[in-house]
């Protein structure tokens, strides 16, 4: 057992963290709860902590044009997972397998689309969609969410199939199997933990997106995120209706984000036993 | 089969592989920049027919941009905005990573809550702080109001606003320098501090001498990494202030924003976002090259 005090469990210490937490959280909390209040518990003073909670919220979201951008924002963050995985896995797997020049260039063409505000994406994308009639559509959003996922697919599966040995993979080539057949039928299965984790990434990214779909969207597209802005500019400030429209759009973040950080957490100390 | 067809084989299947991937990223990463320095020549605007094409004095915009005072003083409050919130959130993400770095399961579990703030979608972070500051309905006013102490406005002020939207962005991105410095901080040999300890060193002296030497570089990549995507506050301004109150919160970004899809000045806006873009490279390269030269040193 360590001596040093400074890494033990202390109850005091166990204290100050869970302090530390309810103060961390409690703007998310005030978010939460309020979804559950009518407006008139929202306005009262001192807000009751305890109240019977109402779905009623909920129920005119469910009524009101916010179901159907709910969908919108379901249908473009899917979409463009799976299109991102489609074109992405493939070539993280040429790329694990190909040692060339190309690895450097797209780790540069991932470091440039990370660090360039999306401002500089929007104007181009905006006037090109204007062009071709790609405004304020699903497909318009998912080609711009696939192309962001993209070099993050190809960055985040590469390593995954690092880990693979290429013996494994001669043995089959040996044997007569053809490339394309040891990818899909060796490879791919053993990476799916990876595929899933990335997919996931890839689902978030495009589902927190406010910037692209507030530009590239009007009515018919618009996802989510700006349907929620949208509560407060048009219907008057409509507080419940507002927290309960924030809380069903960081709902599937939430369940997801949970998924990936256990899945993280093994992969990390499959990586140290294995080290 | 002989080894060369099996060399020619995987070959042909990398090619198969990658062709895709290379086109859409040319496409939609290499197209839009030159469509975005083109556009930048030219004084677009989406009313004036024509415009999109005019090169007769292709550096005007770039000429305007330095007497530009809304250009100028947004260039100083993101540059505000970056340092006080990279600053907190550095120091505030160390703090609760020591904190948080015990061996205990209670605790293992409860660092996933930690994370919350950083996976919100970030227009949901802004809603939150929306509620916050918001007199009527706000948490914090009612605690001032039963304090009987008079909280300012915070979003509408000259002097709080920029303050209201550091705290805001920081409590958003205050997980993730709290993650890379406590992964840092777990490989860490307890040997050290104990050898340490034995030799009669304190509490801070341990901390000073042994634990900051191995984290210094996770904090300087971190707080490299939230510097430079500290320019994507836009949402947050966005519902929070607008750039308001005038031009005391408006940022580059926003003002980018605010010329192509507000007032229509789309070439003007196009070389404001280039030369912001050669900012945020200029910015990144120089902490990549400084950090390359630190590891030489060392």
């Amino acid at each position: 057992m360590s001596e040093y005090s400074g890494r033990r469990a202390t109850p005091g210490r166990l204290f100050a963290i869970s302090v530390t937490l309810l103060i961390l959280l409690s703007p998310f909390l005030w978010l939460l709860q309020m979804s559950f209040k009518s407006n008139d518990q929202i306005l009262q003073f001192p807000p009751p902590l305890i109240f019977t909670p109402t779905l009623e919220n909920y129920v005119s979201l469910w009524h009101s044009a916010f179901s159907a951008s709910f969908v919108n924002s379901l249908a473009s963050a899917s979409l463009s997972t799976a299109l991102a995985l489609l074109l992405g896995v493939p070539a993280a797997y040429a790329l694990s397998r190909w040692a060339g020049r190309g690895k450097h260039v797209l780790s540069f063409a991932i470091l440039v689309t990370r660090m360039a505000p999306p401002i500089a994406f929007t104007i181009p994308f905006f006037l090109f969609y204007r062009w071709i009639g790609l405004l304020d559509t699903i497909t318009g959003l998912v080609l711009v969410y696939t192309s962001f996922n993209l070099p993050l697919v190809i960055w985040m599966m590469q390593p995954f199939f690092d880990t693979i040995p290429v013996s494994l993979e001669e043995a089959a080539l040996v044997d007569g199997a053809r490339t394309r057949t040891v990818f899909t039928k060796i490879v791919l299965p053993m990476v799916t933990p990876g595929i899933a984790a990335t997919a996931i990434l890839c689902f978030l990214y495009a589902w927190n997106d406010f910037f692209f779909a507030l530009i590239l969207t009007r009515t018919n597209a618009r996802t989510a995120p700006v349907a929620v802005v949208n509560f407060m500019n048009y219907e008057g400030w409509e507080w419940g209706k507002i927290a309960a429209g924030g809380s069903l759009v960081m709902a599937p973040v939430l369940i997801f984000s949970l998924a990936v950080r256990r899945y993280l957490v093994s992969g990390l100390t499959a990586g140290a036993v294995k080290g | 089969m002989s080894e060369s067809g099996i060399d020619a084989e995987r070959r042909s299947f990398n090619v198969w592989a990658l062709t895709p991937s290379l086109i859409v990223l040319f496409a939609v990463a290499v197209l839009p920049a030159i469509y975005l320095v083109v556009t930048s020549l030219t004084p677009f605007q989406l009313t004036t027919p024509g415009s999109a094409t005019d090169f007769s004095s292709p550096l005007r915009n770039y000429g305007l941009l330095p007497g530009d005072p809304r250009f100028v003083n947004s260039l100083l409050v993101q540059a505000k905005l970056s340092f006080w919130s990279v600053l907190f959130q550095v120091l505030i993400g160390m703090g609760l990573a020591l904190l948080l770095n015990v061996p205990s399961r209670f605790v293992e579990f409860a660092r996933t809550f930690f994370l919350i703030p950083m996976v919100l979608p970030p227009i949901v972070v802004a809603v939150i702080w929306k509620l916050i500051y918001t007199p009527d309905i706000s948490p914090l006013y009612y605690v001032a109001q039963a304090l009987n102490f008079t909280m300012p406005a915070l979003t509408s002020s000259v002097d709080f606003a920029l303050t209201a939207i550091v705290i805001a962005d920081t409590w958003e991105w205050l997980p993730f320098t709290f993650l890379m410095v406590l992964a840092a901080l777990q490989t860490i040999p307890d040997e050290y501090s104990e050898a340490a300890l034995v030799d009669g060193a304190n509490k801070l002296q341990i901390f000073w001498y042994v634990t900051l030497p191995f984290i210094t570089p996770i904090l300087v990549i971190s707080g490299m990494f939230r510097l430079i995507d500290s320019v994507k506050a836009f949402p947050l301004i966005f519902l929070l202030t607008s750039g308001g109150p005038g031009t005391v919160t408006e940022v580059t970004n926003y003002y980018a924003y605010l010329l192509a899809f507000d007032t229509n000045e789309i070439g003007y806006s196009s070389a404001v976002t280039v030369v912001m873009l050669l900012l945020v490279c200029g910015i990144s390269l120089g902490l990549v090259w400084t950090g390359r030269r630190r590891e030489a040193l060392a």
